[in-house]
């Protein structure tokens, strides 16, 4: 693995998590104020730039690494959505979310020994 | 979740579904990637070139649908009881690397599977929760 192959797969994921929580706040704010506005059609259509980056960079790290080996690192967008929720939410991190985490991190670093 | 649809609309049939055309399209991409493969062309890093194979093409109207079917879903199911078990995709792509791309699996790789799976397993609750209010 090189640096760029673990820079792209960071990307890859920070993108998508990004992509998933705007298209979820534009859905919300659709159904109070409707779609014909400029705010919700903005959001999503950010929502989808970041995707389709996400999904692009998904395609040329499949051209160089087996799925089984790529597949487990989608584990880290689990640990992103936690310290975004440590930081916005100001959430503390529970036993089982640091053990979860921390089992997440040790899976995808064998993985990305083997 | 009173008022559930039947049949086809049967937010868990939907539920599955997803998953399935997920669990799809993420193979569809890797058989895809495979044939295009120009690993020694820096461009191909965009990953642009993909498209130019049909299976790719197959594997984005997947991602389509099983988006459809999720935001149908969460209508119906809760995000903290649907995410949970939508999880269940990352024990079945893994089979299906073994089975239907035939990669060769090392046991270390397996381990790190299983950790992740576990992690996963124990954080997906909490998580669901948590994406819902951010």
């Amino acid at each position: 693995m090189t640096f760029l192959a673990f820079l792209f797969i960071l990307i890859s994921l920070v993108t998508f998590v990004a992509a998933q929580l705007i298209l979820k706040r534009a859905m919300e704010f659709s159904a109070t104020n409707g779609m014909r506005n400029s705010y919700f059609m903005s959001r999503v259509a950010i929502g989808v730039v970041l995707m389709t980056v996400s999904f692009f960079l998904t395609l040329g790290l499949l051209q160089r690494f087996d799925l089984s080996y790529l597949y487990p690192f989608q584990g880290l967008s689990v640990i992103f959505i936690t310290i975004l929720a440590a930081v916005v939410l100001k959430e503390k991190l529970s036993a089982r979310l640091t053990i979860g985490s921390l089992l997440i991190t040790a899976g995808i670093v064998l993985v990305s020994m083997s | 979740m009173q008022n559930r649809p039947s049949g086809f609309g049967n937010p868990w049939l939907q539920l599955g579904l997803s998953v399935v055309c997920v669990f799809a399209s993420e193979l569809l991409l890797k058989r895809g990637a495979t044939e295009v493969a120009a690993p020694d062309d820096a461009f191909s890093w965009t990953g642009i070139n993909g498209l130019a194979s049909p299976l790719v093409w197959w594997a984005i109207v997947l991602v389509i649908a099983s988006f459809i079917s999720w935001l149908y879903v969460l209508r119906y199911i809760p995000l903290s009881f649907a995410y949970p078990l939508s999880r269940v995709v990352d024990i079945l792509v893994p089979l299906g690397c073994l089975i239907f791309l035939g990669e060769l699996i090392s046991t270390l790789r397996w381990c790190g599977i299983a950790l992740v799976i576990i992690g996963l397993a124990l954080v997906a609750k909490p998580i669901a929760k948590m994406e819902e209010r951010l």
